[in-house]
């Protein structure tokens, strides 16, 4: 009985994904989107306790951390769903050579992931599978070799590779550029997705602020306060290197394109704030283009996932409102309304979305706009001020700072509001941008 | 008899040794009187120090001290802004006047005019607004005639506030235009 609806329900979700699809395809173009997982329930996985074929200790405590750690990637995913491990205790113990399908499927297990770890905290080996449970069969499977050191970043590639395995975007080996004056002055950081492993970038007595990262993330542009002018500079994390973008002027909020070739800033070089874009070359830029030419403050540009339009602030109507443009700078117009005071936009991976800082009285809460129907979501509620927000690469979470908690730190919340969770806790941590 | 003469012998002695080394004590104290006499030796160097004082003008004060030392003076003063506007105020006029006045007087000096905003503004929009906030002072002190080349502004936003607080008078403090001498 219960497999028959099930049946039913499958195809009643392919005769609804067939209509999409003939519906987008009689309305010339429109970008077709399906996101079907979002308000779908998420995927049961079922995810024992690893396998360990050492009596070493250190390999055992390998086995716990990366347990958690894939755990936890897993649980923030939104896509799949852990079976918790009670359940375990219902069937035959796992034997990887001779697995019992029919055991996890009478546990409501859709997938099932079998971890085996060997070896010792020098020469760590990780051996994962994943198999679809109802047809039995191999998913993907992968090998890491490492040592303690690279524990975390074992787990983090799995659970990209889970991800992969159904069509998702891997968001876990990406990283967060942030700044922090934990250790006397502003300077710029770099974290995990997950507020691990937090490293500093720069080191001088100056200012530096506002970085962006770019979409491969191994460069950083920022800006920097070096005697009496606030310029762009252009970090290079694999090269160490730091090459000026703009110093005539005050310059800030920096974007890179989705191609990580061209850069959207905010200078005043020719005296009032206007938006430029530097198309960046081998070694520095190539070319400065000015965007906009208004006496409004026109500011924090962002372009759009497929580069060709910018999201922007001005003040040309009053008050900071978000307008988008296209990347050439023509064709303005104004997408943000009832409010007196917005800023700081960025634009969802998936190109339906912007999210940006509403303020009202002395509260600043995080709004998305969805630019296919104009409907907007309040996204936060609280007696703070939240700012500078920025989607995760799959466009399921946003990073934000806020003084929610007193000092200003950085948080992660999900699409639709919930999971608020905190990324830092020494010093203020602000101005978060996520990498791709 | 032998024994008491012995005794007495033996008290002269002490006595003597002992009176002996009292007037060595007594020559430590002779030694302080010479450095009483060095003490109005220093206080005879005061009265050049007081004439030395009338000549110096503000002029060559000011000319003496490191920029540090000039900044921390306070020479030029800061203004304030209301809420989110970026126009110089009236009552901030006088000040701008007074600064310009200064300005005229030392024409060597070259100035930093730095924007700073209270923290209920955003990030991205305060660096802006920052600015314009340190260009209509800059605005303002050109058409009080002070050349642009003297003066150069930057916008530091929220970043740098005067005050840490959370209320009104701190918002009042931090939004503000401040100056820097970085040449004289």
């Amino acid at each position: 009985m219960k497999r028959s609806a099930k049946i039913a329900i499958i195809f009643f979700g392919y005769f609804l994904i067939a209509l999409i699809l003939l519906t987008n395809n009689l309305v010339p173009q429109q970008e077709v989107v399906l996101k079907i997982t979002e308000g779908v329930p998420a995927i049961s996985l079922a995810l024992p306790k690893f396998i360990i074929h050492s009596d070493n200790n250190e390999c055992q405590q390998a086995a716990s951390e990366i347990y958690e750690v894939l755990s936890a990637d897993l649980k923030y995913s939104r896509v799949f769903q852990l079976l918790p491990q009670s359940y375990y205790s219902y069937i035959r113990p796992l034997d990887p050579k001779n697995i019992f399908f029919k055991d996890w499927e009478s546990i409501q297990a859709r997938v099932l992931v079998v971890g085996e770890i060997s070896g010792n905290s020098e020469n760590l080996i990780f051996e994962a599978k994943l198999y679809d449970v109802r047809s039995a069969k191999f998913i993907v499977g992968r090998k890491y070799q490492g040592n303690q050191a690279s524990r975390r970043e074992m787990a983090h590639r799995l659970a990209n590779e889970i991800m992969k395995a159904f069509g998702e975007k891997p968001i876990f080996t990406s990283k967060i550029v942030f700044v922090s004056d934990r250790d006397g002055n502003d300077e710029l950081y770099l974290m995990d997705y997950d507020g691990a492993n937090q490293i500093r970038l720069t080191f001088n007595r100056v200012r530096d602020y506002m970085p962006a990262i770019a979409p491969d993330a191994q460069k950083i542009a920022f800006t920097s306060y070096r005697e009496t002018v606030a310029g762009l500079y252009l970090m290079d994390l694999t090269k160490k290197k730091i090459i000026p973008i703009s110093t005539n002027g005050t310059n800030f909020a920096a974007a890179f394109s989705p191609d990580g070739k061209k850069l959207a800033f905010c200078s005043t070089m020719d005296g009032n704030a206007e938006i430029y874009v530097a198309t960046l070359g081998e070694n520095g830029i190539q070319s400065v283009k000015r965007l906009t030419f208004n006496e409004a403050i026109d500011t924090a540009p962002c372009f759009s996932p497929t580069g060709r339009e910018i999201a922007f602030v001005s003040d040309r109507g009053g008050t900071p409102q978000i307008y988008i443009m296209d990347a050439e700078g023509s064709n303005v117009r104004r997408v943000s309304f009832g409010g007196t005071y917005h800023d700081a936009p960025a634009w969802s991976p998936d190109g339906e979305r912007i999210v940006y800082v509403s303020r009202l009285d002395n509260i600043f809460d995080l709004y998305v706009l969805n630019l296919r129907t104009n409907q907007i979501i309040k996204l936060t509620e609280s007696n703070a001020r939240h700012e500078s927000p920025c989607w995760s690469p799959d466009g399921r979470h946003i990073v934000f700072s806020s003084n929610l908690s007193g000092q200003i730190q950085i948080f992660s919340i999900d699409y639709d509001g919930t999971n608020l969770r905190r990324l830092t806790s020494q010093g203020n941590n602000k101005l978060p941008d996520w990498s791709n | 008899m032998k024994k008491r003469s012995l005794v007495f012998i033996v008290l002269i002695l002490t006595t003597i040794f002992f009176s002996a080394c009292k007037p060595k004590v007594k020559q430590v104290p002779p030694t302080p009187p010479p450095q009483v006499k060095e003490q109005p030796k220093v206080e005879k160097v005061e009265p050049p120090k007081e004439t030395a004082k009338r000549p110096l003008t503000e002029e060559e004060i000011f000319m003496s001290q490191s920029l540090e030392e000039a900044n921390k003076a306070g020479y030029l003063k800061m203004i304030h802004f209301d809420f989110d506007k970026y126009n110089i105020r009236d009552d901030m006029k006088p000040i701008l006047a007074q600064n310009a006045a200064w300005l005229k007087k030392f024409q060597s000096v070259k100035i930093l005019i730095e924007g700073h905003c209270d923290e209920r503004g955003t990030e991205e929009y305060n660096l802006a607004l920052g600015e314009r906030r340190a260009k209509s002072t800059f605005d303002y002190l050109v058409s009080l005639g002070i050349s642009p080349d003297r003066m150069k502004i930057i916008s530091y936003g929220k970043s740098q506030p005067l005050d840490p607080g959370h209320n009104e008078e701190a918002w009042a403090k931090n939004r503000r235009a401040q100056f820097t001498i970085i040449e004289k």
